[in-house]
Parts: structure tokens; sequence; C-alpha cells
């Protein structure tokens, strides 16, 4: 089962064992991880579920789309240009089996 | 997700709650029912009003227990069957249809500029109607409504075609009185609206532009799915970001140390995002129960009708401090303003564009001393759609 590790800004780790084919937003929403919002469900759509990917699973992501590209651009925390990515957009499982994301401070 | 019903708690009915105290001012009465239920069942809506948060945002995330696509909808009948009342699949098909035309980079692109010039042309025509005058309908409105003339592209339409499309499309919305009058203007309003689609549509994939109509005219969508869309979009967009700059305008002239800080700062967002937490322009829409089931540890039968009224849910104590105070200081949470989940609002970030980036800064910078009328205070009013229906103000 894919796993998602959760750092919080507080020093504070969430695992999270998700179904393959879920998400990095969808798995922290169904299991109240702080720090996900998810508003609008997985569309990119709201920029609510910004994740900073952990540098080790960097070349395991898929690539950025054009919604998602844009939608970064709009989160409430600062972007990394390196790191950023809507954790909608993080299918799990396949090259995605284990991911940890760092939260950022703020989604709204 | 299947919940068993047996262990949950019956609704309670709250008999004592009538259509106009509603409408004059809801926010008592959520305030007595959130003391006893997050649901009550309400028979003068005939419905199940969700009153609480985490019961609402339950609901925005669970179609397969709360189906959009609600029996006996008069949405449907006055607008037809848009994709606000379809689940997945078939609403995301839909929805994907709108494509790029309302988010951040067709805004940057074509949109923001758009809002910029008529943020100009409707502040002249407050200016020129002279201190006294109505902000809502000499800005606000025509303001939201030539926006959404543009986004949507009824180039052979006028603001007041959008305004009056609107209205009445909203109106047979909620008529639930079923006044046959109302109907009457909700049907014209929608071949009014047919028309003007029908004349667009060529023209437009002849000369394809950045407007929604542009975008739709070539996709293999069947006619009658594009008209709904387009008259819910209609309703959807007119009145939503109309409301937000009076609400805000009107939050902010009540509250002048938020004002100061505000200008100070340039917290237009900030001001906007807690205005419409404050003041939901959509405060209630419906959903249908699809079987027995429990939420909030209720139990809620099959094909119950229910209204989401995040604009209870926006003031849930468990959630927001001092929820009923107008407060850009207070620590920032996800308001439910723009719903939640496959129907979170398309055109939020329209509505923020048009909304922080055209119409707010620009109002208080051109109008000095902007400030309320003390001999004519706001007129606000509604529940399902909630909002400021007359500002009078004055200026330097």
């Amino acid at each position: 089962m894919p796993k998602v590790i959760y750092h919080h800004e507080d020093g504070a780790t969430e695992t999270v064992a998700a179904d393959a084919g879920s998400n990095v937003m969808r798995a922290a929403v169904q299991n109240g991880v702080a720090g996900i919002v998810g508003e609008c469900g997985g569309q990119a759509m709201c920029a609510t579920c910004h994740v900073y990917v952990r540098e080790a699973h960097l070349d395991s992501l898929p690539e950025i789309g054009e919604d998602e590209e844009e939608m970064l651009d709009c989160t409430a925390a600062p972007r990394d240009e390196r790191r950023s990515r809507l954790g909608c957009q993080l299918t799990l499982g396949g090259d995605l089996e284990e991911v940890e994301v760092d939260v950022p401070a703020t989604q709204i | 997700m299947t919940v068993e019903a047996t262990r949950a708690e019956p609704i309670p009915v709250a008999e004592w709650v009538t259509i106009p105290d509603l409408y004059a001012d809801p926010y008592p009465i959520y305030r007595r029912l959130r003391a006893v239920a997050p649901i009550h069942w309400v028979p003068a809506v005939n419905r199940y009003l969700v009153i609480g948060y985490d019961a609402c945002h339950t609901i925005e995330l669970d179609q397969e227990r709360f189906s959009a696509d609600e029996t006996g909808s008069l949405m449907k009948r006055s607008m037809g069957h848009s994709m606000l009342r379809k689940d997945d699949p078939e609403h995301d098909a839909e929805r994907r249809s709108y494509g790029g035309v309302l988010r951040p980079k067709a805004i940057k692109q074509h949109w923001q500029a758009v809002f910029e010039r008529n943020a100009t042309t409707y502040l002249g025509r407050l200016r020129a109607a002279g201190p006294g005058a109505d902000l809502v309908a000499e800005f606000a409105a025509p303001y939201a409504a030539e926006n959404l003339r543009a986004v949507l592209g009824f180039h052979g339409a006028t603001q007041e075609d959008m305004q009056r499309w609107s209205q009445t499309l909203i109106d047979g919305t909620g008529n639930y009185a079923d006044d046959p009058e109302v109907w009457a203007a909700a049907e014209r309003s929608s071949r009014e609206v047919d028309e003007a689609i029908d004349e667009m549509l060529p023209h437009l994939r002849a000369n394809p532009d950045a407007s929604l109509l542009s975008q739709l005219s070539g996709m293999p969508m069947p006619l009658e799915a594009l008209r709904a869309n387009l008259k819910m979009t209609i309703g959807g967009g007119l009145n939503e970001p109309r409301d937000a700059v009076a609400t805000t305008a009107w939050a902010l002239l009540s509250h002048p140390e938020q004002l100061a800080s505000v200008l100070a700062g340039g917290r237009w967002a900030e001001a906007f995002e807690e205005s419409i937490r404050w003041v939901a322009p959509i405060s209630m829409y419906p959903r249908q129960a699809t079987r027995d089931t429990e939420l909030a540890g209720m139990a809620v039968p099959a094909g119950a009708r229910m209204g989401v009224v995040v604009g209870a849910a926006n003031r849930d104590p468990v959630v927001f401090t001092d929820p009923e105070s107008y407060d850009i200081d207070r620590p920032r949470k996800p308001h439910l303003a723009f719903g939640g989940g496959s129907h979170f609002c398309a055109g939020a970030w329209i509505a923020r564009a048009s909304v922080v980036g055209g119409a707010l800064p620009r109002l208080f910078a051109e109008l000095p001393g902007l400030r309320l009328d003390p001999a004519r205070p706001a007129v606000v009013g509604g529940w399902v759609f909630r909002g400021v229906l007359g500002l009078p103000v004055l200026w330097d």
C-alpha cells in the first residue's frame, strides 16, 4: 500500500497509508492531516493542497501539467521552483509508492 | 462510503422558522437552531437545513451519498439541467468544457484589463450620480454584469440584459411559491438567452476570442446542456461578485479601524475573503440523500431534500471564533462560500480578480471620504442568496 509522510512546520510527522490511485491531497483529507485543505476536491482549481516534496522523491513525480502550473503561482505560501506541487496531482502507486512532503505554513 | 443509520439520532423539526424571518435576518435563526442540532427539518422551506460546518463540508465531499441531481429541482425548471445539478462523471465532463477560460492564466492575459476598464466606466457612473447614490445600483451591479457579459461572450447583449436575465432566472430557481408571473419572466429570459447564444455561436466559431461561448462553440456538447450551463453561469456569475463588492464596502465602511488597516496595508484580499465568510452570497444550495444514511450523528432518510447552508456553516463557532463579527484579523480558516469538492465555484478566481483586483481598491481610491449615508441605512436581505440590496453612500 502506498505511503505518504507529511512533515509539519512544528516538526511533527504523520504517516498515512493510502490506496494506489489515491493522491497526496486525498490521503491527507481522508485521514484528517492538518494543513491540507483540498477545497476543490482535486481539480487543480484551488491551490489549497500545496506541498513541498522532499528532494529524494522529486525524480519519481509526474510532470507538472498546465493547470497545476498556473495554480502553483496562486499558492498562499511561497512557491518553491523545485519542490512545490499540488497534492491532488500526485497520484500514488506506480513510481510513487512512497513520498515525503513538507506541509506549508498556510494554504489560504 | 456506506454508513449505518440505525444508531443515529432523529432530526428535530423547526416548525417555528418562517421564510420572511429567514429573508430578513437568518443568523439569529441559525444560532437558535445550532444550539439544538446541526440539522433540522424546516417545514416552511420543505427541506432539511444543514447548518453545521462539518456536516456541510461532509456533504460537499460525498456525492455518492448526497447527490446534486435533485428531484423536482426548481433550478432545472428555470435554467435547464446544468452541471450544477449533476454528479460526476457527467458534471466533470461538462465542467471540463469550460477549460481555462475562468482560470488565473486567462485572467492575467485577458480579463484583468477588462475588469480595470469596466471599473473606470462604472466608477464614473457612480460619481456622476453624485453623493447619496446607491453603490449597488450605480456601481456593483452594472460592473459585475458588464464583466460577466465580456467573459461569457454575449457581445450582442448589454449589461442591463445580463442583470435582467440573472435576476429572473434566479427568481425562478427560488420560486417556491410557484408564482406564475415569476415563471413567465424566467421563461422569457430563458428564451432571450437561447436566442443570444444562437446568435453568438456561429459568429464566435468564425471569429474566436477568449470568451466562454467561444470556447464552447467548438465543443461537441449537446446544445441543451450548453444552454443550461450558460444560464447557470449567468445566475451564479453576476450576483456573487456584485454582492461581494457591496458587502465588503458596507463592512469596511461600518468598521473604520479595519478600513484604515486595509487602506494602509493593501489588505483587499483579506477584506474580501472575510466578507464572503461573514455573508456568503450563495448561502444555501440543495442536495438530496441517495440512501438512508447518517450525518453528524443524525439519521437522514433516503430521498431527503437537504439545504446545505454555507451561510450558517461560515458562522459555526466550532470553527470560527466570534463568528458573527466582521474581523479581517481573525485566524484564517477555510470558509465554504465558494462551496467545496467537485462543485467548488468555477468562477472563484474571476470573482477574486474582479472584486479584489478591479473594484474595491479603485472604489476607495477614487471616491475620497467615501462613507455610509447616516440618513439612509444599507438594506440587506435574503437567505438562499444574501447580500446588500441598497447601499446609499456619500463622499467628499
